[in-house]
């Protein structure tokens, strides 16, 4: 290699050398800063330790844990908050940037604005209301909490729950959730609560056909369909038999 | 003559470079398909050892290392580089972040290229020192010591010494902006 062409390859690399240091948000820094830190785009150890990283010690010693969500960092309220109940005073450890990237090309490999249930602390996680309004339509004004019964924690919708799995909620049994589940209950039923099943005319029906055990009704019939009669221990087996069983003969009704 | 250029030097040439461009494209393409872009944020990692990892043919040349078939090294660094090179673009994507990154793929990108004109450069010398080939067996070599000898020829006739001026500023080039890049993200990175 000639000296001509060392040198001026030298002072190449020397030169976006020194690029590197005066304008290292350009030269090194992956893509642009949030608005918030726009003034910290040429002071790159504002936020890194060398061969660290940025630690969220650094984060904290700007953005107090308490009043995140509450307050800015000069101490004045937040008016457009992103979220309607403050949370990061609930998460079990302060590690920010396993959320939050501040550099536009980092970003694209997280998604933002995803939050995960399980960050927050136990006491919290079953507390829905603390940071969730319950749904103002007649399904849910009918229910107080106990939100996990029917939605998990990942998404709301849709609903982890398959009221037709128990009992299908057709024809004459589209009512009310309080008319067979009490006191917001919904671990518990009963059949008796509309005008059409009262305790003695199921009493009378089953003594006549030999069964002593019914107060779990749901574990044979799982629908309107009268002939649809599940048996104890296994799915459908009375579906012939209940028709047979109750062929010629009046119901309750 | 000119079918002769187009069939050993234009075509093979245009169809390296053509399969590294359509190969990048379609590993970015199913990166996002897949939705697993961040993959592509570590393939700079298995693209960059596989480019050190062929240079052993470079230290192996240059008699930095005693051991190894020259031939299949030389094969390796064709490899290497090619797929190390690959996985590099595949890497820089098409998102432009920073300058000293992009300055690095280039350089990179230009290297390969020059990879690609040494190859070629290589096969003619080959053919061209295939008409030695009987001079040599009439010397009473075996057919090994013939072949070696035929190989160091290649690679050492003028054409092959004039580019190689040519390709190793270029990867001092690349080596020092890639150097530079890697030196950041340990800098600035938590790896811990």
């Amino acid at each position: 290699m000639s000296r001509i062409l060392k040198f001026v390859l030298a002072a190449n690399l020397i030169a976006i050398a020194v690029l590197a240091f005066v304008y290292p948000n350009l030269m090194v820094g992956p893509g642009k800063l949030i608005p918030g830190h726009k003034q910290l785009e040429t002071d790159c150890f504002a936020c890194h330790a060398p061969f660290l990283g940025s630690a969220s010690e650094r984060c904290v010693s700007c953005h107090k844990p308490a009043d995140v969500g509450r307050l800015t960092t000069t101490g004045q309220p937040v008016l457009k908050p992103l979220t309607s109940t403050p949370f990061h005073q609930k998460l079990t450890t302060q590690d920010c940037v396993a959320c939050h990237s501040d550099h536009a090309g980092v970003k694209r490999y997280r998604q933002q604005g995803r939050f995960n249930h399980a960050l927050l602390q136990k006491a919290t996680l079953d507390q829905c209301l603390s940071c969730h309004k319950s749904p103002t339509d007649s399904l849910h004004k009918q229910i107080t909490g106990n939100c996990s019964q029917c939605h998990n924690q990942n998404k709301w919708t849709p609903a982890t729950f398959d009221h037709n799995k128990y009992f299908v909620l057709d024809r004459d049994h589209s009512a009310s959730c309080v008319t067979c589940h009490e006191g917001n209950n919904y671990s518990r039923y009963t059949c008796y609560g509309c005008h059409e099943h009262t305790a003695e005319n199921i009493r009378r029906e089953h003594i006549e056909e030999g069964i002593r055990d019914y107060d779990n009704c749901v574990e044979c019939h799982r629908s309107a369909d009268e002939h649809d009669i599940r048996g104890r221990g296994g799915e459908g087996r009375g579906k012939d038999e209940g028709k047979q069983g109750r062929k010629g003969r009046d119901d309750d009704d | 003559m000119t079918s002769s250029l187009w069939r050993h030097h234009i075509l093979p040439f245009t169809f390296l470079v053509g399969l590294l461009a359509a190969v990048t494209l379609a590993g970015d393409y199913l990166l996002h398909r897949l939705n697993l872009v961040w993959v592509g944020r570590y393939l700079g990692i298995p693209g960059t050892l596989l480019i050190i990892a062929s240079l052993v043919y470079s230290l192996r040349k240059r008699k930095y290392i005693k051991t190894g078939n020259p031939k299949k090294l030389l094969t390796l660094h064709e490899f290497g580089t090619w797929i190390g090179a690959s996985l590099v673009l595949i890497h820089a994507g098409i998102h432009f972040n920073a300058i000293l990154p992009w300055l690095a793929t280039v350089a990179m990108g230009v290297n390969a290229v020059s990879g690609m004109v040494g190859k070629l450069l290589l096969d003619r010398s080959r053919r061209h020192v295939q008409e030695q080939r009987e001079h040599f067996q009439l010397r009473g070599l075996s057919r090994p010591d013939v072949e070696q000898a035929m190989f160091w020829d290649a690679v050492t006739l003028d054409a092959m010494n004039r580019w190689r001026k040519v390709h190793i500023p270029i990867f001092i080039v690349f080596a020092v902006l890639a150097l530079s890049h890697i030196f950041s993200i340990f800098l600035f990175w938590g790896w811990v």
